[in-house]
């Protein structure tokens, strides 16, 4: 893998740098079951989480993968009202400059932040979900997750199920499922699937249709109601029309299709209790995986900061 | 003082070759312009003119002799900058490419919605710019759409157009009731179609390249219905409309309707908007947001379709000047807004004239004729309006445009980095 200093999108990885990642990963994850849970790949360098929008999975995922790898990790908490008071991203960039860090790992609500966070900065800088634009951490341990579960991620049949139009999951992680050969398909409410999904992606409406489909993976969304001003479908719809309900469990159960989920879950919403505890639930193995992946994105980042060691 | 004189240029508005005389009180009206008159110069047909052997002659072989371009959109305000230099660096900006005059929007600095920012705004030209600007009034005070402005007031101090700037009142009561009072002062309304409830927290076209950015989209019905309830409620109140920077083809369309009805509406497209679609955004380069966002190339053909018909009167700048500062922003936070004036002319030439998209007589007539006479609406014939001034241009020169040949202070012209064609004398 070419040496790389940011990690923003899938999109501008090789598949061949796609697949490095995925393999240290499994390495990375070996690490897990000594006794000491910990290399020293990256001791001496500093970790900084950079979050402006809140997050529990995905923060404390980087934090742990940084430990795991030695590196010091500073949180910096950015309140959200000096964001409303107009505080410029570019004067956050110069305090972190001056800080010296090698990494820094920023969460936005605003699409395209880390890109511009990462073009004025020589920390090697890692997109932890900006808007509705990328999320590639999380696509590298989905990739991953069903790589584990199935040995292979190409020829698999992924259906993403939900918000699509907020959600930088749905962008990257069947941008990165597609790159290694799975089909992926769309289902949600009309106005949350956009008609400018990228092409090539069949979008479904109900779950017969689904089922038909013959899928490998149920992947459900979380409806992000904290993005949505104006309702987009009626509130009391969307678990019959779309969640995994028992009865629908029942029938994916007989076909033994995994189901997973970025988190956190709303229960009674795009899942029923049932499902939490189904046999195929990937849910718990989304999370260990999402260390692995982390750390080996981690490594295999190079910040400009290095080069002069 | 003599008169000095140039010899076989190009008449743009015809086509035809000319000589012209160079010098103060000269002028030639010319049906071609909508009956405007030239100022200090006038244009004959090549060979008609007696030169006299000791005058200062050029041979402009090969080069274009046209009335200088009046600009209906132009935001003088640059935002950190005081409001004489506003005014000072603007004037230079539109000197550069070719403009003589520009209708100014009120912002948030030029706010005209009183006589007193009028008359220091006034003094100011006076004073700093080298280009005419003429200021439009507000609709409503402030420009937040809840209270009407002075209307008798403004138009006492020269106002003849009325709008918000890039605010679209959505009170439609207060606005039907203003275009009702305001008829009858002779007042033209110029407004952006759009709902904004619509548009609201949309960032760009709603397409392939807004979604693989994560951008919420602004829908194209936004605009379309828009432009109908502001052709309905002029139509209703009688009110002379003007539907400013159209950015779509079924916009285009009920234009072409409501004037084949024979409504009073004019209307006018943003050069960007003819050049440019979603997919400049790219990587989101803050250059290309603009409001209303660029759209597919179908929109870009309709809107020039719609120039070349009539149905769109003016190509405008919808120059607004931005911070290198702020435009390196993320997408979302980044202030909208692209600079044109600077670039106007050679622009238009290089992307329009010269691919044979746009005639020079058609150019003569969106950005020089057609927004004088809505910024100017005469009554009678007899009413002296002051003459344009004219320009000569070379085709020939290339160059490129680099943030150092730009005088309007700001780096947000999407012309940075291309090579354009075309020298401005302005005036001669």
């Amino acid at each position: 893998m070419k040496p790389r200093k940011d990690l923003l999108t899938i999109g501008s990885l090789s598949t061949e740098d796609i697949n490095t990642i995925l393999d240290s990963a499994t390495a990375m994850k070996d690490i897990f079951t000594k006794s000491v849970k910990k290399v020293p790949a990256l001791k001496g360098k500093s970790v900084l989480t950079l979050f402006y929008e809140p997050s529990t999975r995905t923060r404390s995922s980087f934090e742990v993968a940084a430990h795991r790898l030695s590196a010091d990790v500073t949180t910096f908490t950015v309140s959200t009202s000096s964001v409303v008071k107009g505080e410029s991203v570019h004067d956050t960039i110069d305090t972190l400059m001056s800080m010296k860090m090698d990494y820094i790992i920023v969460r936005h609500k605003h699409s395209g932040i880390p890109a511009v966070i990462a073009r004025h900065c020589k920390a090697a800088v890692i997109n932890a979900g900006d808007g509705a634009h990328a999320h590639p951490s999380q696509a590298f341990l989905d990739a991953f997750t069903i790589r584990e579960k199935y040995g292979t991620v190409a020829g698999k049949r992924v259906v993403i199920i939900g918000d699509i139009l907020h959600s930088r999951v749905a962008r990257s992680t069947s941008c990165i499922l597609r790159r290694l050969g799975a089909e992926v398909a769309y289902m949600g409410p009309g106005p949350l699937v956009p008609l400018q999904q990228h092409s090539g992606i069949p979008r479904f409406t109900n779950w017969d249709q689904i089922f038909d489909w013959k899928p490998d993976v149920i992947y459900l969304l979380r409806v992000q109601n904290e993005r949505m001003d104006t309702p987009f479908f009626p509130a009391g719809d969307y678990h019959q029309a779309f969640g995994v309900t028992e009865e629908r469990l029942a029938r994916i159960d007989d076909l033994n299709l995994s189901i997973m989920h970025p988190g956190p879950v709303n229960r009674g919403v795009e899942i029923c209790d049932a499902a939490m505890d189904y046999r195929n639930t990937l849910i718990n193995d989304q999370v260990e995986n999402g260390i692995a992946a982390r750390m080996s994105i981690l490594y295999h980042l190079t910040p400009q900061t290095q080069q002069h060691d | 003082m003599t008169n000095t004189y140039i010899r076989n240029a190009i008449w743009a508005p015809t086509g035809e070759t000319c000589d012209v005389k160079i010098g103060p009180g000269l002028s030639s009206r010319f049906d071609s312009l909508g009956g405007l008159t030239t100022c200090d110069a006038e244009v004959h047909p090549a060979g008609v003119l007696t030169i006299p052997s000791e005058a200062h002659c050029t041979d402009a072989t090969g080069k274009i002799v046209m009335p200088a371009l009046f600009d209906l959109h132009a935001k003088v305000e640059v935002p950190g900058r005081s409001k004489r230099e506003s005014v000072s660096r603007t004037g230079q900006a539109a000197v550069q490419g070719g403009v003589w005059g520009m209708l100014v929007m009120p912002t948030r600095g030029f706010m005209f919605d009183n006589y007193a920012t009028l008359d220091s705004f006034h003094d100011a030209v006076a004073q700093r710019s080298a280009a005419e600007m003429i200021p439009a009034g507000t609709i409503s005070m402030g420009t937040e759409g809840r209270q009407q402005a002075p209307y008798n007031t403004l138009a006492a101090r020269g106002v003849s157009i009325l709008t918000d700037g890039d605010n679209v009142p959505d009170n439609l009561l207060m606005l039907h009731r203003a275009m009702k009072y305001a008829a009858e002062l002779n007042l033209t309304f110029a407004i952006r179609g759009d709902v904004p409830m619509l548009s609201a927290n949309t960032y760009m076209h709603p397409g392939t390249t807004s979604y693989a950015l994560g951008l919420h989209g602004t829908p194209a019905c936004a605009e379309e219905i828009g432009i109908e309830i502001l052709l309905r409620l002029a139509r209703d109140a009688g009110a002379r409309l003007h539907i400013q920077t159209v950015s779509t083809a079924r916009g285009v369309e009920s234009i072409r309707r409501a004037k084949a009805e024979g409504q009073s509406v004019t209307a006018e497209v943003a050069l960007h908007h003819l050049l440019y679609t979603h997919e400049n955004v790219g990587d989101y380069d803050t250059t290309f947001k603009v409001v209303p966002p660029l759209r597919e190339q179908s929109d870009c053909d309709a809107l020039l379709a719609g120039i070349k018909d009539g149905t769109i009167d003016c190509i405008v700048t919808d120059h607004t000047p931005c911070t290198p500062f702020d435009k390196k922003q993320d997408f979302v936070s980044a202030p909208q807004g692209a600079t044109a004036l600077d670039t106007f002319l050679p622009a238009l030439y290089t992307h329009l004239v010269k691919p044979g998209k746009l005639s020079w007589a058609e150019l003569v007539r969106a950005c020089c004729t057609a927004p004088l006479t809505i910024a100017n609406p005469r009554d009678d014939e007899s009413d002296e309006a002051a003459g344009i001034p004219l320009l000569l241009f070379d085709p020939e020169p290339e160059f490129e445009v680099t943030a150092d040949s730009l005088v309007c202070g700001t780096l947000n012209n999407p012309q940075i980095g291309t090579t354009l064609c075309g020298q401005v004398s302005l005036p001669l």
